[in-house]
């Protein structure tokens, strides 16, 4: 029963997905409760999941027991058990988060498709995560690019659409580039199973460097245009930023970070660790992802809508996670994929508490949140939290995540790179203290405020509470997370 | 000269993919009709599929339908092919949707043209 879990887990997101548009009555609601209930319980049998393989080891799944040489697997293990557990769960919370907010954003009709759209891009990105065969993974990135554009188009307004069709221009590009690296791959190795594509091109891939190097360029830049690496993330602002609230939470703290797994299954499990170190690619990542990290943070300076700039600072964070990745080191690796979690928390809190103070006040210039602490204390408090862990204050999950980085960085001899570490520190505090400053000690414009709890919808109140308390959480005791992620990276350099 | 030449035909399909690939990218890239990108995607794509066809190509090869009567017989390799079906399935998907969103932006710009789609939006910012 338990080696099913991953694809009944799946099964039932596609199949409620399809039944959505079925429902009669009253779409909206039915379809939210729907969605929030089987998250839930996803969540609960991926817990069971992780407990089983931390107690039982790791396992490999063959769709209708099909030799892996011919049929699709998946495989199984610490980092894909933990890794979709954190997906479905940090949806869930976006999604009791946008059970009241989406009615503000989208129009009625369309409530009832955006979370057959949502339960979709959730089915592919679990999908993604598990998968263990190179074309698999191609169809389920191509679902998900879809769906991630088709959520960010659902609100129907013409910068919705622009953004959308920006979007899906440059996905497709990468897609294209990433195809075009796994037929030069299966060229060479005559697989599309990655254990096995691994297995044969360590044997052969000193007899054909040029190809397996022009196959990497081309997954490597796919999977940057994809993941908004620093030169390509063009797109990101205005995606990101237009989307409903809770789009913009899905895509910011959980689709870019599928693509980083995406590429650490093909450079650790296709590649291997040598292979990669050999072709020079680690030094390649280390540019961009520094230069990430800092422009990232200086063109977020400049913005002055807060969507805006959240979107931004994610050019930043996914910097911080291909730092850890190009040091190719146990240590690196782990801080890379303990920022994911800890940059997927940080994230969904501020785009959250953002999308509060849009459905609250229908603020959405910085310069407009004078005093918006003594209204929302609450919003705020949870949005400073976040906003604290962004620039690295000890006792948030944000500084528990540079302080490994930072260790790694020098565990690897590269103390340079700890200078830009400090450097995009520094540039968050420029743009993220200004906001808690002038939220809880300036002047609001109208005087006669008092402080109060303010009447949200429960739901985005309970939502935003939780993603605090879970930032804090993994703050405090970074363990929790760092325990598995340490071993996903053993699994990934031990392959 | 003659070698090279003759290595040249033999990989014709794999030059004409790339050489589809750069003239795909090319479109995407240069021109600012919102249609003529589409088209630029779908040359692209027809590239991809056309280089994973040909891995798949064995000389002399016939269709892969297993024949018990002839032993010896060299088959194509069946599985780019098969994978391919699914790739232009995806296709399809992709511009039907970019095509969608064209109709939408049409709607409310009265142009495909990205540069004037451009210069309206930023006539709105500045009043």
């Amino acid at each position: 029963m338990i080696k099913h879990i991953p694809i009944l887990v799946q099964v039932a997101l596609l199949s409620m997905a399809v039944l959505i548009p079925l429902l009669r009555g009253n779409k909206a609601a039915k379809s939210k409760g729907i969605t929030v209930a089987l998250l839930f319980i996803s969540s609960v049998f991926l817990l069971i999941l992780i407990r089983d393989v931390r107690d039982n080891g790791a396992f490999v799944y063959n769709f209708g027991n099909y030799e892996s040489y011919i049929g699709i697997q998946y495989s199984v293990n610490i980092f894909s058990a933990f890794m979709s557990f954190f997906v479905i769960t940090l949806a869930l919370i976006i999604m009791i988060f946008s059970t009241k907010d989406i009615d503000h954003e989208i129009s009625r009709q369309s409530i009832s498709q955006y979370y057959t759209l949502v339960l979709i891009l959730l089915f592919s990105m679990v999908g993604m995560i598990f998968t263990n065969d190179l074309f698999n993974m191609y169809v389920f990135m191509e679902i998900l690019s879809l769906t991630s554009c088709a959520i960010i188009s659902v609100k129907s307004k013409k910068e919705n659409y622009l953004a959308a069709l920006r979007y899906l221009v440059l996905n497709t590009i990468g897609s294209l580039s990433v195809l075009l690296g796994i037929a030069l791959l299966y060229m060479v190795s005559g697989h599309l199973n990655m254990s096995l594509m691994g297995q044969s091109i360590s044997l052969i891939w000193q007899l054909y460097p040029t190809n397996i190097l022009i196959a990497t360029g081309f997954m490597l830049v796919g999977f940057a245009i994809k993941a908004a690496v620093f030169p390509m993330h063009i797109w990101l602002p205005d995606a990101h930023s237009n989307a409903p609230t809770p789009s913009s939470a899905l895509l910011s703290s959980l689709v870019v970070k599928i693509y980083v797994f995406a590429v650490y299954k093909i450079l650790f499990d296709v590649l291997g660790k040598d292979i990669v170190v050999g072709l020079g690619i680690p030094g390649v990542i280390a540019v961009f992802a520094a230069s990430g990290m800092l422009f990232g943070s200086i063109f977020a300076i400049g913005q002055k809508d807060i969507k805006r700039m959240l979107a931004y600072s994610s050019v930043a964070q996914i910097g911080y996670i291909f730092l850890g990745l190009s040091l190719m080191t146990e240590a690196g690796l782990a801080a890379g994929l303990f920022h994911v979690v800890s940059h997927g928390l940080m994230k969904t809190a501020l785009f959250l508490s953002a999308g509060s103070i849009i459905y609250y006040r229908n603020k959405r210039d910085i310069r407009q949140l004078d005093g918006i602490g003594v209204e929302m204390p609450v919003t705020m408090v949870v949005f400073a939290i976040a906003a604290m862990g962004m620039i690295g204050i000890p006792g948030t999950n944000g500084f528990m995540s540079k302080l490994y980085l930072s260790f790694a960085v020098l565990g690897a001899g590269q103390p340079l790179l700890l200078g830009v570490i400090l450097l995009s520190s520094y540039l968050n505090a420029v743009y993220y203290l200004p906001i808690i400053i002038s939220a809880f000690l300036k002047e609001p414009k109208s005087k006669n405020i008092t402080m109060q709890v303010e009447v949200l919808p429960w739901p985005m109140l309970l939502a935003l509470v939780t993603v605090g308390i879970l930032c804090l959480l993994t703050g405090f005791y970074p363990k929790l997370v760092m325990d598995i992620v340490t071993q996903a990276a053993k699994i990934f350099l031990s392959a | 000269m003659n070698d090279f030449l003759i290595n040249l035909a033999n990989h014709m399909n794999y030059i004409a993919a790339i050489a589809l690939f750069v003239i795909g990218l090319y479109t995407v890239l240069t021109h600012s009709n919102l249609l003529k990108k589409v088209i630029g995607i779908n040359i692209m794509e027809t590239s991809v599929f056309l280089f994973f066809v040909s891995i798949g190509f064995v000389n002399d090869g016939s269709s892969p339908i297993i024949d018990l009567g002839s032993l010896g017989k060299i088959y194509v390799n069946p599985v780019p092919s098969a994978l391919i079906l699914t790739g232009i399935v995806v296709a399809v998907s992709i511009t039907a949707y970019s095509l969608s969103l064209i109709i939408r932006l049409y709607k409310a710009y009265g142009t495909m043209d990205l540069d004037e789609i451009m210069a309206m939006r930023s006539e709105v910012n500045h009043d």
